[in-house]
């Protein structure tokens, strides 16, 4: 920085231009230039805006100072505005460089005789000035010309002193009580008068005095004080290490005193939370010498250290004498555990719950231990299957959720962790652990454990759910409208329960429908009513009900209620499609009508609104066991449906139409969805994601090599930006769901794409020889028709095209391609002899060659 | 997660009342709108100890549990006096004070916004 004197010569220049000069100083925050300036100036021009100037150059040095640590530097710089005969600039700043500074006697001064004055504004200074006035060891002199304001500060500041003083030499309550009142409970003292009043009359009122303190803010200057003091009101439960390690040195120091405590105990407490900070070895050594608490709490603590301190069990055993059978199995458990070594630490959690066990004397207690080990390790099997799968006959979690709640039958966790597992079990996706463990006796287990889960329980609603979907999977009709009507009185809206009987009645009515009773299935319709609430009719209900009448004769009574559903179900295609989906489901005959309303309504272009209520419709449960009716159904609005794909959709929604394209294997729509909504957003990886599926129709085997690595590479990206949805879809596709093995087998395929690379020439010409033996008769008649049609050579090219696509195609070189299409085709050629050289393969049914 | 046990206080054989009615004054004494940290870890040491099997869960699986409280109640048992409340002395009480005054007053920093930009120029 340049000196001010080297601007030119300053004792020279006129005071305009010094001024000027020292106001840009000041602007720009140099404020030891300024002051220099400014001083000159006043010197030759004493003018108050010049003075005014000064000061704030006062002001700023001071705050640089103060920023820095100055303290002493920076009051004596504030101190120059009292010597020019004006007030300190900036009041707040001043006493907060003198107490820092540790002039607090001097900052009472100060403040007892600048409070209330005029000329500046002190009042964010008055809790301040109020600890301050009770704190420094003796209050200031008056001094001449004090203002009433002032005069009452001193009064309140000696009526505080006083009671402080009573106070601590062990006055009376009622003396302390005297001076107390003498505090108004409008000043800045109130606080202190609050807590005073609370150390006396506390065990009187705890709550009410506690409400009190909590008026006294974390900012204000009696808040450390405050905490000592509710701390130290807390006698009906004992402090403990932490709370005390909380505790400032001064506020320890005044709980200890207030409550009477010995030296001793009060050091014990510091000493216990110094050990703690050093770690579980440092707090080990200094427990395990503590031979004046007692011995039981002390081997207490320790054993719950060692796990944390393995190396210590010697020094254990010999302190406290050995360590029981359940106490070291567990703190071996728990060794193993902090190793992330799961297999010994189940081994010995296991070893723990058995000696648990076998402990007769454990009682309730016991029992109750050995129940939380084993539902611990169940979790543990669950998380981390480390376990011998061959010690059990059974899966792991099953196991060990089966013996936790043998021990512990009234906790209600367990069980139904357990049902969720046999439930699991049972499910032809979920039996894949052993032969043993087959879905039938899963299942007769779930519905077991659910039958004594209802009577243990009968009250709790997750139970009578439970109850309610093993009577539906049982087929036990009456027994699951019971638990629905339980469950309807523990909750009257239960929507999801309406629905399912709901459901459950339609289902019966179709079935009723398709045997020709519609007297029967009206019955079951006028049942299901009753399951409905008035403000949410059900569509398909009145649907049904609509068709079954026009069946039964009352056609326009019949065609109302049909309609009358329509419109709940959206109206217009989504509505329509309903309707014909459900004549479908029962089989009606006459549906041309609603095949005319339907088309009617494809004149109006799709909406998200109606493609979605297609969605809805179609993953019903019912619905998506009549794959046939649904396809046909979709397949005839194609080109509507191709129009969608221009609907700037949100990826959720996308998710649902492609979820439904795919599981109605519509690939070359879901094609087109993904590249529509590829050129709208070519940022979202999603799309490609689902071109990819619908190139590989959905079958991961299909994928080409470049394919397989493009979804990795996405798989990788889901990973790195937590896209947890999207690497979930991945995976689903990538796995195979069951619905996908199922087509697979369907189509003919046994498994991934043959890799001709790894086959030699020999096993090729056997895999050739396979191929042709095989040929399904349909294959070889489709083949001579597009020979007929096309001729030879356009039919061998077309034939080659489609191999290309299929399993064989990505690792076959052409001409070995080409050369296998030849003999397919001389084979078709020659008569579809080889109809009945092999096996006749499902996939005949196929449109393709295969 | 901390000792549950040790952030409520209490000792590894209170019973739900005890522990309840402990939760219950610390959460008084540090209510969500104050003191949100604080509560959230009274919260997760409540849940964690608000029935036998919880416990029990607590003290058998669990390695932090070091039944500090106990030994921390039996040293003020020992140590405290059946007297009526005793009084702290002035230069105790003083010293708090001291302490509330220093962290009462502003937090002081220079009078240019930080950048430092303007000085010097």
């Amino acid at each position: 920085m340049r000196s001010p004197h080297r601007h030119g010569p300053g004792y020279s220049a006129p005071p305009g231009v010094l001024a000027c000069r020292g106001t840009e100083a000041l602007r720009q925050e140099r404020f030891k230039e300024a002051i220099e300036l400014f001083k000159q100036v006043i010197r030759q021009e004493p003018r108050p805006e010049w003075k005014e100037a000064l000061a704030d150059a006062w002001r700023g040095r001071a705050r640089d100072l103060a920023a820095k640590g100055m303290f002493k530097e920076a009051a004596m710089v504030l101190e120059n505005t009292i010597a020019a005969g004006g007030p300190v600039r900036d009041p707040s700043l001043y006493v907060t460089c003198l107490i820092r500074d540790g002039q607090q006697p001097k900052a009472a001064a100060y403040l007892l005789s600048h409070l209330g004055a005029p000329e500046a504004q002190h009042d964010d200074l008055e809790p301040v000035a109020a600890a301050l006035l009770v704190v420094v060891p003796r209050l200031p002199d008056p001094t001449p010309g004090t203002t009433p304001e002032q005069a009452r500060w001193r009064e309140l500041a000696v009526a505080a002193r006083a009671a402080l003083a009573a106070w601590c030499d062990g006055a009376p309550a009622e003396e302390v009580k005297r001076c107390l009142n003498a505090i108004s409970l409008r000043s800045a003292f109130r606080p202190f008068r609050l807590l005073l009043n609370s150390l006396i009359t506390a065990p009187a009122d705890a709550d009410r005095t506690r409400q009190m303190m909590e008026t006294i803010a974390p900012g204000s200057p009696f808040y450390p004080l405050r905490q000592a003091v509710m701390e130290a009101m807390r006698r009906e439960t004992a402090m403990d290490a932490d709370a005390w390690n909380r505790l400032t040195p001064g506020q320890q120091r005044f709980v200890a005193e207030t409550s009477g405590l010995a030296a001793p105990a009060s050091q014990f407490l510091g000493r216990l939370a110094a050990a703690e900070r050093g770690g579980p070895g440092v707090l080990f050594n200094f427990l395990v010498k503590q031979s004046d608490l007692p011995q039981a709490d002390v081997r207490n603590a320790c054993l719950n250290l060692l796990p944390q301190v393995p190396d210590r069990m010697a020094q254990f055993e010999k302190s406290f004498g050995a360590l029981s059978l359940v106490e070291r199995c567990r703190v071996q458990a728990l060794i193993a555990e902090a190793r992330s070594d799961w297999e010994t630490a189940g081994r010995y959690w296991q070893r723990t719950a058995a000696a648990i066990g076998a402990d007769k004397a454990t009682g309730e207690e016991g029992r109750l231990s050995q129940a939380v080990i084993l539902r611990h390790l169940a979790s543990l099997a669950t998380k981390h299957g480390e376990f011998d799968a061959a010690e059990f006959h059974e899966d792991p979690t099953i196991h060990f959720l089966e013996r936790a709640c043998a021990a512990d039958p009234d906790y209600l966790p367990s069980r139904l962790e357990l049902i969720a597992q046999y439930r699991k079990a049972s499910s032809p996706q979920g039996a894949s652990f052993t032969a043993s463990s087959s879905t039938g006796s899963s299942s007769k287990e779930w519905h077991r454990l659910v039958d004594e889960t209802v009577r243990r329980f009968p009250e709790d609603a997750s139970v009578l759910h439970q109850a309610l979907d093993s009577a539906l999977a049982r087929k036990a009709y009456k027994q699951a409208e019971g638990f629905a009507r339980r469950l309807l009185t523990i909750n009257s809206i239960n929507p999801g329960v309406r629905r399912q009987m709901i459901e459950l009645q339609l289902s019966y009515a179709r079935k009723q429908v398709r045997t020709k009773r519609p007297d029967l299935a009206l019955k079951a319709l006028t049942e299901a009513s009753a399951w409905e609430r008035s403000d949410t009719p059900s569509a398909p209900l009145r649907i049904v009900r609509g068709l079954v009448e026009r069946r039964v004769g009352t056609a326009e009574q019949g065609e109302a209620k049909v309609r009358e559903g329509v419109e709940l179900a959206g109206g217009g295609v989504a509505g329509w499609f309903r309707a014909r989906l459900e004549a479908d489901l029962i089989k009606d005959g006459d549906t041309s009508w609603l095949h005319r309303e339907l088309v009617r309504a494809r004149e109006l272009p799709p909406t998200p609104d109606a493609i979605m209520g297609i969605v809805s419709a179609v993953g019903q449960p019912e619905a998506a066991e009549n794959r046939k009716a649904i396809t046909s159904l979709l397949v005839g609005m194609r080109s509507w449906l191709l129009q969608a794909a221009a609907i700037d959709w949100k990826p959720a929604e996308f998710e649902a139409v492609a979820d439904m394209l795919t599981r109605f294997e519509m690939y070359d729509l879901l094609r087109d969805y993904a590249e529509a909504a590829r050129e709208r957003d070519p940022a979202n990886p999603a799309w490609r994601f689902h071109a990819i599926v619908a190139h590989a129709q959905g079958l991961p085997y299909r994928l080409t090599v470049r394919e397989e690595d493009e979804v990795a590479t996405l798989a990788k990206a889901a990973v790195d930006r937590q896209d947890f949805h999207m690497l979930s879809r991945i995976n689903r596709f990538m796995e195979g769901d069951a619905d996908l093995n199922r087509r697979a087998r369907h189509h003919g395929h046994r498994g991934p794409a043959v890799e001709l690379d790894d086959l030699d020439d020999d096993e090729i010409m056997a895999l050739f020889s396979a191929v042709l033996t095989n040929m399904p008769s349909e294959a070889a008649a489709n083949l001579r028709r597009r020979v007929n049609e096309l001729g030879r050579e356009p039919a061998l090219t077309e034939l080659v095209d489609q191999m290309k696509a299929s399993p064989f195609g990505p690792g076959m070189p052409e001409p070995l391609l080409r050369e296998l299409c030849a003999a397919m085709v001389a084979k078709a050629m020659q008569g579809g002899r080889s109809q009945s050289g092999g096996p006749k393969s499902r996939g005949s049914r196929q449109r393709s060659f295969f | 997660m901390r000792d549950p046990f040790t952030v409520l206080g209490v000792a590894d054989d209170a019973d739900d009342a005890e522990i309840r009615r402990r939760y219950l004054a610390l959460v008084r004494e540090f209510p969500p709108d104050r003191a949100p940290e604080r509560f959230q870890e009274l919260r997760a040491a409540y849940d964690a100890l608000s029935d036998k099997r919880k416990r029990l869960a607590t003290k058998l699986l669990h390695t932090n549990s070091a039944a500090l409280s106990r030994l921390s109640m039996d040293a003020l048992r020992a140590g405290s006096t059946d007297g009526p409340p005793a009084r702290a002395t002035r230069q105790t009480v003083a010293v708090l004070l001291a302490e509330g005054i220093t962290l009462a007053l502003p937090e002081l920093s220079p009078p240019h916004s930080g950048d430092g930009s303007k000085r010097g120029r």
